[in-house]
């Protein structure tokens, strides 16, 4: 399973990459892929809608048909709500694959996982019950194949082929299970998706407006200028030599159609039970880096910062049980994801996951990290570029081949402040936090809640001693390695027009950095 | 310098999103073979009762006074439905042969029967036949005299008759103890032909495009 997991993030990787050298990562709209399936799925309501106004049960294919013929709605409606079944389609299975890549599939994520798929199986039903509605040979085939596949199931007594046999005409009934199925799905969808983001804390449903207006805009062109094909009205009569099929859609059609009815239900058993029993195949034990955060109540001022930072509302405030009079934080690791995002917003440091609190940053710089970076470098420090652990490997080494000091970090939402300070005050010219897209945080909101503690007072926000001419955030996204070096070099030419003494005097700050022993906190 | 690398990311954007939706389109109706140009079908798609092989006795007009008037059935049968063997064949060829029983789990339900054979197009001689497994010794022809015994008033008036006639029509619309159909057809490339059952006439008919239900 890791090395599936490998592959798949050595695809998406590629796939990132690809989108991100064409629309840049602010616009790439593969990480948006969540966003966008769920905007697909508002903009199918949407024109299903209008659709079904003009459909008729009793003539099916003649109603799509002509619709299909109107020139000024009817045919770019219809051909948008093709082609943005497609968009879902596709969006949702890269936001699958990101999620398996990326390890977020498992422990308190499998609720959102299981329901995922579920959504993306639903989808595949609703378009195959849309297809059919058009009635047309590829409604058909589609029809007949669910047939066969439904017959061998002790459901119904008269086999369900029959309807399509052609010794009597496809009754209005089938028409009207199927639209019911085909509109009454979307509503399960919505509930679905519910639960889907039923465990995050602020669930990102819609892409940005620019994103969604650039697709809808880009899918109504297409549906103007290409409108989507409709196949010959269906005739039990006749053997068409070709269907048009989607492919997106109906991938599957014609490597069932060669599968005996047995076959091919247990392939799809197979697959799903596969795809659905990945949290489990993906699991790894909860500790060292997958460690649930833990809290020191000794610590812990009860600010309340850390629950409302924690993307998974993992943390709840409670009584205490000494006579302090405040609150204090509590994990629950059943729904903590290990992020660490709450180890960034902690200013006493109390909470984190293990050896990722503020405390234990600091105490890995002071012990590790800055032995290694004064020594032999005199009074020439280097600038310092603290980067995302997901970062690509080739950016930070064309950060090291710079001059650059690179420092990793788990999430740079888990980075704590202090550590930025540290840096600073240890005489380094710059600190560069090179975090993940936006959109692409397996954090989900590291890079949002660095920028809100290092520019706008959030807790445990970076003091306003530290000059902020010194501190930068850059993106370092897959295929945009050019971007990353520039935003770099150009960081580096403003750091050097600053004229910086050699070293910051005021050794007293020191002691706001250095971590606290234990045992000295008072209890 | 700038200007004109920024112009050239759009454009290249602008090409790659219409790229993508080309292949969105593309991939949206994809032409997919499906059948080769000298294949024919024949369909065999059919549903009727089969018929009922049971003994059937006339109450006697003292256990019709022992029952609830609503229960009062004249006639009570009982039995099973009856089994068919379907043979179909091309060109004297056997191309199918089978047991066909009710649907069911007791196979008292109406017979449903849905086949497709592929042939080439072109004449072919065609010979379907459904013919009953059991022996005529078995079948149960000679029902009890359906003359009303007993009561036959109140709300229920006229009940004895309704039986007869409900037996009848059951009877009538039963799968006879031999269909057939043997006939020279020519299958023209890419069409269908149904055989069915035709529950007026009850006889195996043939429909195709120009001769549909």
């Amino acid at each position: 399973m890791r090395l599936l997991e490998r592959s798949a993030r050595r695809t998406l990787s590629v796939i990132d990459a690809a989108a991100t050298r064409m629309y840049g990562s602010a616009w790439n709209p593969v990480y948006q892929s969540g966003t966008v399936a769920v905007a697909m799925l508002l903009a199918l309501i949407g024109t299903g809608f209008y659709l079904l106004l003009f459909y008729r049960l009793g003539s099916p294919s003649a109603s799509v048909a002509r619709l299909a013929a109107d020139p000024w709605f009817g045919a770019w409606i219809r051909s948008f709500h093709r082609y943005a079944t497609d968009v879902f389609i596709i969006a949702a299975a890269l936001h699958v694959l990101r999620m398996f890549a990326q390890a977020r599939s498992w422990g308190p994520r499998t609720l959102a996982w299981v329901s995922g798929l579920l959504l993306f199986g639903m989808g595949l039903i609703c378009a195959w019950t849309g297809f059919v509605m058009a009635w047309d040979t590829f409604g058909e085939r589609l029809a007949r194949e669910g047939g066969r596949l439904l017959d061998v199931l002790p459901i119904f007594s008269e086999p369900l082929s029959r309807i399509f046999a052609g010794d009597g005409p496809v009754p209005s009934a089938f028409f009207f299970v199927n639209l019911f199925v085909h509109i009454g799905l979307p509503l399960v969808m919505g509930a679905m998706l519910w639960v889907h983001v039923s465990r995050l804390a602020r669930p990102t449903l819609l892409p940005p407006k620019r994103v969604t207006w650039t697709i809808v805009g880009a899918l109504t062109a297409a549906a103007v200028v290409m409108p989507a094909a409709l196949g010959a009205p269906a005739n039990p009569f006749r053997l068409p030599p070709a269907t048009p099929i989607d492919l997106v859609v109906a991938w599957w059609l014609p490597i069932s159609e060669r599968l005996t009815p047995g076959a091919a239900w247990g392939a799809a058993l197979v697959l799903s039970f596969a795809v659905l029993l990945v949290p489990r195949w993906t699991r790894r034990p909860r500790e060292g880096r997958w460690a649930p955060s833990v809290v020191d109540p000794r610590l812990c001022t009860g600010c309340n910062q850390c629950p409302q930072d924690c993307p998974w509302e993992a943390i709840t405030m409670v009584k205490r049980d000494d006579d302090r009079p405040t609150l204090v934080a509590l994990v629950d690791p059943t729904r903590c994801v290990s992020c660490g995002i709450c180890a960034g917003s902690c200013a006493p440091m109390g909470v984190g996951p293990p050896d990722r609190t503020g405390r234990d940053q600091l105490a890995a710089l002071r012990d590790d990290v800055l032995p290694a970076l004064v020594m032999g470098r005199g009074s020439s420090m280097p600038v310092v570029a603290v980067c995302c652990a997901q970062a690509p490997a080739s950016h930070t080494a064309a950060l090291r081949e710079r001059g650059a000091y690179v420092h990793l970090v788990s999430c740079v939402g888990n980075l704590h402040s202090s550590v930025i300070e540290r840096f600073v005050r240890e005489s380094a010219p710059g600190v560069l936090i090179c975090g993940c897209p936006p959109r692409d945080c397996v954090s989900r909101e590291g890079p949002k809640w660095l920028a809100e503690r290092l520019y706008n007072d959030r807790e445990a926000e970076l003091q306003p001693r530290v000059d902020r001419r010194r501190v930068r955030i850059a993106i370092l996204a897959p295929g945009d390695r050019p971007g990353s070096v520039a935003a770099y070099e150009a960081f580096a030419r403003d750091l050097a027009l600053l004229n910086l003494p050699v070293r910051e005097p005021d050794a007293d700050l020191d002691l706001v950095c250095d971590p606290v022993p234990l045992e000295k906190v008072p209890s | 310098m700038i200007r004109a690398a920024r112009i050239g990311r759009w454009l290249g954007a602008g090409i790659a999103t219409a790229a993508a939706l080309l292949a969105i389109v593309r991939a949206s109706a994809a032409p997919v073979p499906f059948h080769d140009a000298d294949s024919a079908r024949l369909r065999l798609s059919l549903s009727a009762r089969p018929e009922r092989i049971e003994v059937c006795r006339t109450v006697s007009a003292e256990e019709l006074a022992q029952r609830e008037e609503h229960m009062r059935q004249r006639v009570e049968c009982d039995g099973r439905s009856a089994t068919y063997t379907l043979r179909v064949e091309a060109d004297g060829r056997r191309i199918d042969e089978t047991v066909i029983r009710g649907a069911g789990l007791r196979h008292d339900r109406p017979i449903y029967l849905l086949r497709d054979f592929d042939l080439s197009a072109g004449a072919h001689r065609v010979r379907v036949s459904l013919t009953r497994r059991e022996n005529t010794d078995d079948d149960a022809a000679a029902f009890a005299p359906a003359e009303s015994s007993g009561a036959d008033t109140g709300i229920f008036a006229g009940r004895a008759q309704r039986e007869a006639i409900e037996r009848a029509r059951r009877a009538g619309a039963a799968i006879p103890p031999r269909l057939l159909l043997d006939t020279s057809l020519t299958f023209a490339p890419r069409r269908v032909t149904i055989v069915t059952f035709n529950q007026e006439r009850r006889a195996l008919e043939l429909l195709n495009e120009e001769r549909r239900p």
